[in-house]
């Protein structure tokens, strides 16, 4: 299953640069296509097409959001065990360690080191085993 | 199906080509992933007689089936292949991210065959996979190695990065498989074969989540042994001693709960066990022929938990762990932070070679790790020839005017960069201590303390037998991760399993010796489930809370999709240890000829210590094993009935006249 791209498309080039796994391809003014051997489903394409081109793998309109009402992932350290499946699962590596001093030395807990390179999959939320993360949008930060 | 990426990769470094292999649904649903999906094509794919360093050998690399579901302690991988250490089914299980860094590039596992002509490396990313030169990396060290490519292949993601480093180059047949700057894929050997197959490294940097079929079902399961491991138990180093001296009584065992392991892993790591298993008589002194007399307390004070706790700067877990055992520290000759020394190599380099500096074991972890060559065997083979030199077989001429006495760091510390360079005495150690003996001509081999030529690590089968046991049973031999009579009371298989035996709380140490139908049904039933969370990709330490806690069974069921039984993934676990025991001897292997040390067995017995009087009847208990687990109980040879009803008939059609099926 992959996301795939309408004749909608204006051949703007949007989805191309986000796409962390350069699945997308095509002429500038051309339809462009996905490669569904590379896509991951992340969705990045299609909240970033200003032209309605994007189709989800059900085959839904894949809908535009504002970069700046991007759902980011929010971390409850309390809840968090520290298991690393969120930083390597992150497509974009964005989320990183940060060291908090416990018993005998510094254990590391995930954190959002990098905002702006977030595409905001939800990759993250979805494999944490504890539901330490939640998706947010800023204001509800 | 969910909870596998469904294909493997495999990659022929003859022809620099690449062939995708789908695999069927029931290949899972028979093998699982992991150890078996390995089992099932190595068997396959691997010819008889084929030389572990030649171009037939297969080398490969799988995740596990939980790993990358929400699920914990499941970012376990594994090596695989042709032990060129011991001639039978190798395969060598390591932490870190690595695991799912194989299944984000959509493979459950990546195969090599053939050799290289020039040294390349594996590069994997969304536009497929590349081999590339890796000339500019040849002769580099492990840590040098990883931070290269992952600065040169980091630009979008982290990939995952394995490598051999000198060791592996030089084909030292106790060299390992480097991952996270340091954790090693040590055993079995197989960094020789990556070596031999002019393979430097591999990086993984693709990015696909992993298909699962009921996440919400997996996460509702993780909340129990996520409360477990995060609860804390208030513990000293002062009362870890006293544990040791108690469990020391010559009377008694406890059956004890894993729980309180829990806690000093995630305090202290496996170091928290130092003094404890010194004091017990689980930790072998004076290269197994000694007792905690010999590095009493006074001596072992340097390797107290709280001491090394002192030295560390940062603990980490490997992928998906609650526990986070690890740890970070700087040994002297590096800038970086190194990996804290474990249990094992931490005993290797102390109460082994009775060395009380615990800054040479700092030393020489980190060489070992840069290296990239087994701190166990490395350990095994230079207190081997301690205990030569001492004996007058090995002269000073011999080690190049080295004083190999007991304790001396100097001298140690110069072997292991002998070893690790091949120079001198270094070469013929640099491949176990089995080999070196038979080159140098030593017919006592009692120092040479392994079975199947893979050194033993650190836990005293006179203690428990189990481990004496296992070592020799299990198709790939000498190792201490694959069961032991202990394993049974801490996994708690009971409370999952039908029919399997609870042990009373309190019991007779003596019954541990004495082979009976129900202590050889615990070992069956620990290998059985061994493979089955092997297949998994899940840690051992994870089981020590007990499957009571951690439903390995139904996050399974709830990854991909089934609704299999406890009982029916013992079957799976037995047709993997069954498979595995028929590639041993598809290669000619004879079950038999897989030897135990006498020494390790307690022939002779030990005079004084712990451990005192204890000998194990290991031909009665394998015997009695083989006949349990299904195998002829004279060669070890599965029976044909074994095979019908594992489905495992059609494996050995053709061959199963000559080799006494």
């Amino acid at each position: 299953m992959a996301y795939k791209i309408s004749e909608n498309c204006r051949g703007c080039r949007a989805c191309v640069r986000p796409c962390p796994t350069t699945a997308i391809s095509g002429e500038r003014h051309d339809v462009h296509i996905i490669n569904p051997q590379r896509c991951i489903e992340c969705g990045t394409c299609g909240r970033v097409c200003p032209y309605e081109a994007v189709l989800t793998p059900q085959g839904r309109l894949a809908q535009r959001v504002k970069k700046m009402d991007w759902l980011k992932p929010i971390i409850n350290h309390k809840t968090c065990v520290s298991c690393g499946l969120c930083i390597t699962i992150c497509p974009v590596s964005c989320l990183a360690q940060e060291f908090h001093l416990e018993e005998t030395a510094a254990r590391g807990y995930p954190m959002l080191a990098q905002p702006n390179a977030c595409i905001a999959c939800a990759f993250c939320a979805e494999i944490c085993p504890v539901e330490a993360i939640t998706m947010r949008s800023r204001e509800k930060q | 199906m969910s909870g596998v990426m469904g294909k493997v990769l495999w990659v022929d470094l003859d022809n620099h080509q690449f062939r995708e292999e789908t695999i069927p649904e029931e290949v899972y649903r028979n093998y699982l992933s992991g150890m078996g999906l390995a089992a099932h094509l190595l068997y396959e794919h691997i010819p008889p007689g084929a030389d572990p360093l030649g171009p037939e050998n297969v080398l490969g690399f799988v995740s596990g089936l939980l790993t990358g579901t929400p699920s914990l302690f499941s970012g376990r991988w594994m090596a695989v292949g042709k032990s060129p250490l011991t001639g039978t089914w190798g395969d060598s299980n390591c932490g870190g991210y690595f695991s799912l860094a194989i299944k984000k590039c959509g493979y459950d596992g990546i195969f090599f065959t053939g050799q290289s002509e020039q040294p390349v490396y594996l590069l994997v990313d969304p536009g497929g996979p590349q081999l590339l030169n890796a000339d500019d990396l040849w002769g580099s060290d492990t840590s040098a190695t990883e931070q290269l490519l992952l600065e040169r292949h980091g630009d979008q993601r982290k990939p995952g990065v394995i490598c051999i480093g000198p060791a592996g180059e030089k084909q030292s047949l106790i060299a390992g498989i480097s991952h996270d700057f340091g954790r090693m894929a040590a055993r079995s050997g197989l960094g020789a074969v990556m070596g031999s197959k002019n393979l430097k490294a591999v990086v993984l940097a693709g990015a696909q989540p992993v298909p699962v079929a009921d996440p919400q079902a997996m996460k509702a399961l993780c909340q129990k042994p996520a409360k477990i491991t995060r609860f804390r138990i208030p513990l000293s180093a002062r009362m870890m001693i006293l544990a040791g001296k108690l469990l020391r009584n010559p009377w008694f065992k406890l059956r004890w709960d894993g729980i309180a392991f829990s806690g000093v892993l995630r305090k202290w790591g496996t170091v928290g066990m130092n003094q404890t298993s010194i004091e017990w008589g689980d930790a072998p002194i004076k290269n197994w022929a000694g007792t905690h007399q010999d590095f009493p307390l006074d001596e072992s004070k340097h390797i107290s938990p709280d001491a090394i706790a002192d030295l560390e700067d940062k603990k980490y877990h490997c992928l998906a762990c609650p526990l986070g055992c690890g740890g970070k520290m700087r040994a002297s000759s590096g800038s970086q932070p190194s990996h804290r020394p474990e249990y094992e190599t931490t005993l290797a380099f102390s109460g082994l070679v009775l060395n009380n500096d615990y800054q040479l074991v700092i030393d020489v972890n980190d060489l070992l790790n840069r290296a990239g060559m087994d701190s166990i065997s490395a350990g095994g083979t230079v207190a081997a020839a301690i205990e030569w030199y001492q004996d007058g077989l090995l002269t000073r001429e011999d080690t190049g005017g080295l004083e190999l006495t007991w304790g001396n760091r100097d001298a140690i510390l110069a072997l292991v960069e002998a070893m690790i360079a091949r120079a001198g005495i270094g070469d013929i150690l640099a491949d176990g201590s089995k080999r070196a003996a038979e080159r140098l001509k030593i017919a006592d081999r009692q120092a040479a303390v392994a079975a199947g030529g893979s050194e033993l690590a650190f836990h005293d089968s006179r203690l428990d037998p189990g481990f004496g046991l296992h070592a020799g049973v299990e198709p790939a031999p000498g190792r201490h991760t694959s069961g032991a009579f202990i394993y049974y009371i801490l996994f708690r298989l009971w409370t999952r399993i039908k029919g399997l035996p609870k042990p009373p709380l309190i019991s007779s140490k003596r019954q541990n010796f004495i082979p009976s139908e129900a202590l050889i049904q615990r070992a069956v039933a620990i290998s059985k489930f061994t493979n089955f969370y092997n297949a998994l990709g899940i840690c051992l330490f994870g089981i020590y809370i007990g499957v009571d806690r951690l439903p390995l069974f139904e996050w399974t069921n709830a990854a991909a999709g089934w609704s299999l039984q406890p009982e029916d993934y013992m079957t799976i676990g037995h047709r993997i240890q069954t498979l595995r025991q028929l590639f041993n001897i598809k290669q000619g292997i004879a079950p038999v000829d897989i030897k135990v040390s006498r020494r390790a067995l307690g022939i002779p017995p030990q005079e004084s210590g712990p451990n005192q009087g204890n000998q194990i009847d290991y031909p009665a208990m394998r015997r009695m094993y083989w006949e349990q687990i299904g195998w002829d109980p004279s060669s070890g040879v599965p029976t044909r009935d074994t095979l019908a009803a594992l489905s495992l008939d059609d494996r050995v059609a053709g061959w199963e006249e000559t080799h006494g099926l």
